[in-house]
């Protein structure tokens, strides 16, 4: 069939949007439980939360954009969720190195993270050079 | 000789850096370049030391366990060996758990913060910060709602009060005294109602005589004080009297204290120098000044002087009263002198008051570094309360002494010009409450109560006790002093005839002594509940 879209990417845009928000819930629990048990001021607090809460802000559009853009087959969206995935992925690296405190499950979680997205941009890759030919 | 100071300033404002090497730290190393017992990381112990040990007390030294891998010293001692040995292991330790802290970005997290030490360019920064009541460790630019002071009213009627200082024109009401050394600070101010008395040192010289501030009349009284702080009413200060100290010593009050004298250059002497200044403030009841005056010492300097010692009191009245010390309102307060005073001669019973002045404070003999009784008179020291004092002084008694008025000298000596009759109950006893006040009584031991036949000689006072009972009075949270007993007791000796050319040193003492006598407390109880039963009036009904 000439069908482009790519199902495996499909399934994973919709397996990272469910990630995500467990990623999400998690990582905001524990900057809370960092908050009450290290000692962590508040111009140290104020830079990791905002980096957390970017990083929501934009997965709302990079996923919409990456859907639309894999059903349409139209390669404009899915070129702008992948450069929004890849200020994502700046994010995370932020999360996993440049954090106050970087817990052992922080690691697990942006490790699995960035794996997901780094494999999510492979395939989108793949789909816009399979919609552009 | 700066630069050494500038140095060793330096090398003092830096605290020393923090030790974090685990196998370098060691918390049972108390004593210094000794071996602490049972302490197995003590450098200074010996292998010696280390079998002589039980057990190791302080078996691992860890950073913060909360890091999900660490360098540990693990001690331990080795009791299997022949003579036991000190094992010391440095390991990694693992933390287990998912929340442990792989990294951190914050390098205050894992280690105390080295304090920030004070130096002449940041204590005020650090004063502001850290010296309320309380501080938080947050920076103060993040705390939302931060208490701001609160924004001084302009419609309140401003006022002095207790311990504020007196504000003038420019600046302050300045008392020079004496800051870390015994150099005078001029930039102490002086406090409403604070009444002080400060002595400091200035140094001088004959030649900038007149360029010294701090030696003309000028310097303490040209600023006028405001009447009510951040008004424009002013009070000028006035001179109230110049007493003029010549270089031998004496004293001498000037007619005229109107006209000023500014400290000028005569015959290699600088005069009309000011040695002291004694301000009196009056005040109204509503901390308002209204009066100012000074009172000056002025006095020569002569060319050798390199330095001066000035001394200034500040006291404050408050308008239409008789200024009377209090030793505490109501209880006596620790350390205040003892009020004391005499009935006005003529009145038997107690119809008026009672005359309390200064003059006539109970007092006791001071001791002199010379401890010659004769010599001695005059040097009183008032008794403060609270607090028990003992003094004395020797008596060389030559054979032509005669012992009468070597008795009367010597109940001169221990009680003083004028021994008071009365002492003041409450700290704060008015003279009028002739109820307030506590008589003295006064009792007579004699040393030799054995045998009567030395009764008719000679009998000389060798000791004067005063012993103050006084209890707490008032209520258990905040109980008063009160004087409830005073006697003077005056212990006699026989004086023997000596033969000519003989004589003999006796020691004269007296002594206060303050006992409590205050009763334990008693609980007191609520009334017990009453059971208050009545039968109704109609119990009895059909018989009644």
């Amino acid at each position: 069939s000439s069908q482009l879209s790519s199902v495996p990417l499909h399934i994973l845009l919709y397996v990272n949007g469910i990630y995500y928000i467990f990623y999400f819930l998690a990582t905001l629990a524990m900057i809370i439980y960092k908050s009450q048990v290290f000692s962590y001021p508040d111009d140290f607090l104020a830079p990791d939360l905002a980096v957390l809460f970017l990083m929501a802000i934009l997965e709302v559009p990079r996923s919409y954009l990456g859907f639309k853009g894999n059903l349409t087959e139209a390669e404009a969206p899915l070129g702008l969720s992948l450069g929004l995935t890849v200020a994502s992925v700046v994010l995370s690296v932020y999360l996993l190195l440049w954090q106050t405190y970087v817990l052992w499950a922080d690691v697990l979680l942006n490790a699995l993270l960035l794996a997901a997205y780094a494999l999510e941009a492979g395939l989108k890759v793949m789909a816009i050079a399979a919609f552009l030919s | 000789p700066s630069d050494t100071r500038d140095a060793a300033q330096a090398r003092a404002r830096s605290a020393p850096a923090p030790v974090t090497d685990v196998a370098q730290l060691c918390v049972c190393d108390l004593l210094v370049a000794q071996c602490d017992a049972n302490c197995c990381c003590d450098p200074d112990c010996s292998a010696g030391d280390f079998s002589l040990f039980t057990t190791c007390s302080v078996p691992v030294v860890t950073g913060d366990s909360k890091l999900c891998s660490q360098k540990a010293a693990v001690y331990s001692l080795d009791v299997e060996a022949d003579p036991p040995e000190r094992i010391f292991k440095l390991i990694d330790q693992v933390n287990p758990s998912i929340f442990c802290i792989h990294a951190t970005n914050y390098e205050q997290a894992l280690y105390l913060k080295s304090p920030e030490i004070p130096t002449p360019e940041n204590f005020d920064r650090l004063l502001a910060k850290f010296g309320g009541a309380s501080f938080s460790a947050e920076p103060d630019s993040w705390s939302l709602g931060a208490e701001a002071p609160n924004p001084p009213d302009a419609n309140e009627t401003h006022r002095y009060e207790f311990g504020a200082p007196v504000q003038t024109e420019n600046a302050f009401l300045r008392l020079p005294s004496p800051v870390v050394s015994s150099w005078c600070s001029d930039a102490n101010p002086a406090g409403f109602l604070v009444n002080q008395a400060t002595k400091c040192i200035r140094s001088v010289s004959v030649e900038k005589c007149d360029s010294i501030q701090a030696l003309s009349m000028l310097f303490y009284i040209n600023s006028s004080i405001l009447a009510v702080p951040k008004s424009s009413q002013m009070v000028n200060i006035t001179v109230q009297s110049i007493v003029v100290q010549s270089l031998g010593g004496t004293r001498t009050s000037l007619n005229s204290s109107d006209v000023l004298r500014l400290p000028m250059v005569l015959d290699e002497l600088c005069i009309n120098a000011v040695l002291g200044v004694n301000y009196h403030i009056t005040h109204t009841d509503t901390g308002e000044i209204i009066e100012a005056a000074a009172a000056f010492v002025l006095g020569a300097i002569s060319k050798e002087t390199l330095s001066i010692e000035q001394s200034f009191e500040i006291s404050f009245t408050q308008e239409n009263a008789q200024p009377v010390p209090l030793s505490g309102n109501p209880g006596y307060v620790v350390g205040l002198p003892v009020r004391a005073g005499f009935r006005p001669q003529g009145y038997p019973s107690f119809p008026a008051g009672l005359l309390s002045n200064k003059h006539s404070q109970l007092t006791i003999l001071h001791s002199t570094s010379t401890q010659d009784c004769l010599a001695a008179q005059g040097a009183r020291a008032p008794v403060l309360f609270g607090y028990n004092m003992i003094s004395g002084c020797k008596l060389r008694i030559t054979a032509a002494m005669k012992c009468q008025p070597l008795a009367e000298t010597l109940l001169d000596v221990l009680k003083g010009q004028s021994f008071p009759e009365y002492v003041a109950s409450f700290g704060n006893s008015q003279a009028q409450d002739v109820l307030d006040w506590v008589p003295i009584t006064q009792l007579h031991i004699s040393e030799q109560m054995i045998s009567n036949t030395l009764q008719s000689s000679c009998q000389i006072p060798v000791s004067l006790g005063i012993e103050v009972k006084w209890t707490k009075y008032g209520s258990l949270v905040n109980p008063q002093a009160r004087i409830v007993n005073v006697t003077a007791t005056i212990t006699t000796s026989t004086l023997r005839q000596l033969p000519s050319g003989r004589e003999r040193i006796i020691p004269v003492t007296s002594s206060v002594v303050f006992t409590d006598i205050s009763s334990p407390a008693e609980p007191g109880y609520k009334a017990w509940p009453t059971i208050n039963i009545k039968l109704p009036f109609d119990f009895f009904y059909p018989f009644v």
